[in-house]
């Protein structure tokens, strides 16, 4: 809804849409969702109470609303949509503690990835692989957009 | 023009169904000591050593290495183009392994027709005629009695390709992987893998699809070795796998930490979007396109700069000239002085 209000705007502004390339498309849209959530955020909660959990949570609202085409975008809005405080910091838990002498060390490492990935259990492992293909490029524009952000309020 | 010829040989070859084949074949063998010379002769070698050497890459056909260099010629159906062939050689493998591939035509016929008949791109023709010409019950009669040696032999596989002849290779792998051989007419194209079953390995549907399967796992991870920095040089499913899970994982941590840095700067939070744009993509531009040559704030109407689609998986995003600025224009109307507008867009609405 928003998000297509969004897009939809987004054709409007934009010259030759066809021409934009997705890392960019993706730019524009996680920044337009980030930054007003934000500076909502900022007027609403004047008092600190800004802490960093309702911050990553924007960071990856503004992520999955960007990144709906994808299997794990959508599956990261429900998440969060439906768990409204919960921290999903709790994902870089390690989980490199397994036994390595199965055979099945590699599956064991498929399922390090799949718990990496937003909504990765959910799918079979060439699904996985691709989405996590796509994934592994989103984040790194996020990150590049954040450090964008952040350089520029400091 | 060489199809043409093939056409003709072909079906020369192939009226007599089986016995054209086992003709063929039988004729096939002889000549595959004599195919030495002939394939370093003109055309076909620089394919078949390209096929072999980049056709694909080591991984992709462990069984291929085995093999007599004969067999170099596969890679060839990889394309989609040449990708008919499979089942010619296949039926002459039982009689002389790969060198039957090209040899079968070009026992009677000059070689040239042969070299040609095995270069991508006419592999159309060919294998079309072959199936038409060889007509479904040659097709019937020829699989059950070479199929187990043809499952063992030939090595094929070939990624989705809808055009061209593929109906008759649907029928072909689709009989290899339902293991029933009454499928006169052709299937209708569909986007398949087919699979061939590699030589010395099993061939009931079970293991076929779990070859397709692993192909697909490995050319997966592929792609993912070109996302990932620094994995060029590495091999082996394990190792590629916990790069990437580092990776993951790093990223992941440094969007935290950066959003910790955000929460602790969001106080001051009075940017604008349109500044940040700029920025981001005047950062992204420079460091990945290197040669993109414009400015994204000089020169704004006009002419848009030539966008290299991403067609790999490294983002490099060029600046929009005249994007930009319609964007910074809209963007200050749309978002920084209206409110009601931003609470619009806000994703948390809900709250």
């Amino acid at each position: 809804m928003e998000r297509q209000i969004i897009s939809k705007k987004k054709q409007v502004f934009s010259v030759e849409p066809t021409k934009l390339s997705p890392s960019e498309v993706f730019t524009r849209k996680y920044t337009s969702h980030l930054v007003p959530a934000l500076k909502k955020l900022n007027m609403d909660k004047n008092s600190s109470q800004i802490n960093q959990v309702t911050v990553k949570h924007e960071v990856d609202m503004a992520l999955a609303l960007s990144a709906q085409e994808f299997a794990w975008g959508r599956f990261l809005l429900q998440k969060l949509s439906s768990a409204d405080s919960k921290s999903s910091s709790s994902n870089q838990t390690q989980i490199l503690e397994r036994s390595n002498d199965e055979d099945g060390e590699i599956e064991e490492k498929m399922k390090e990835l799949q718990e990496l990935l937003p909504g990765g259990k959910e799918m079979n492992v060439e699904e996985m692989l691709s989405e996590i293909g796509n994934y592994i490029k989103y984040l790194e524009l996020q990150t590049s957009a954040l450090k964008t952000i952040v350089q520029d309020t400091t | 023009m060489g199809g043409e010829n093939h056409e003709g040989e072909i079906r020369l070859n192939h009226g007599d169904d089986e016995s054209g084949i086992s003709r063929v074949g039988i004729t096939s063998m002889p000549l595959y000591s004599k195919a030495d010379p002939f394939f370093s002769s003109a055309d076909w070698d620089p394919v078949v050593n390209g096929g072999g050497g980049g056709g694909f890459s080591s991984s992709h056909y462990p069984s291929m290495g085995m093999d007599n260099p004969g067999m170099s010629c596969f890679p060839h159906y990889q394309t989609g183009s040449s990708s008919g062939y499979h089942d010619m050689p296949a039926s002459l493998l039982p009689f002389g392994d790969c060198g039957g591939s090209g040899h079968f035509l070009g026992s009677d016929k000059k070689g040239e027709s042969v070299g040609r008949l095995v270069r991508a791109g006419d592999g159309h023709q060919v294998s079309d005629d072959v199936v038409l010409g060889g007509a479904s019950p040659a097709r019937k009669r020829r699989q059950p009695e070479a199929e187990s040696q043809w499952n063992k032999k030939a090595v094929e596989e070939y990624q989705e390709d809808p055009q061209s002849q593929k109906k008759q290779k649907n029928d072909q792998s689709k009989e290899k992987m339902n293991k029933e051989s009454s499928q006169s007419e052709e299937a209708p194209k569909e986007n398949y893998i087919h699979m061939r079953a590699r030589r010395g390995q099993a061939t009931n549907s079970h293991s076929l699809a779990e070859r397709v399967r692993r192909e697909k796992i490995s050319e997966r991870m592929r792609l993912l070795q070109e996302l990932v920095p620094g994995c060029n040089k590495i091999t082996g499913k394990a190792v590629m796998l916990d790069e990437i899970i580092n990776y993951v994982q790093s990223l992941q941590q440094q969007v935290e930490f950066l959003s910790m840095k955000l929460s602790t700067v969001n106080p001051e939070l009075n940017i604008d979007i349109d500044r940040i744009l700029a920025k981001d993509l005047l950062q992204s531009r420079d460091r990945n396109t290197p040669t993109l040559g414009l400015n994204p704030f000089t020169g704004f109407q006009g002419t848009v700069p030539n966008i290299s689609t991403s067609t790999n998986p490294q983002y490099n995003s060029l600046p929009q000239t005249t994007l930009e600025s319609e964007l910074q224009n809209l963007y200050q109307m749309g978002f920084v002085s209206n409110p009601s507008n931003m609470s619009s867009f806000s994703p948390n609405t809900g709250n």
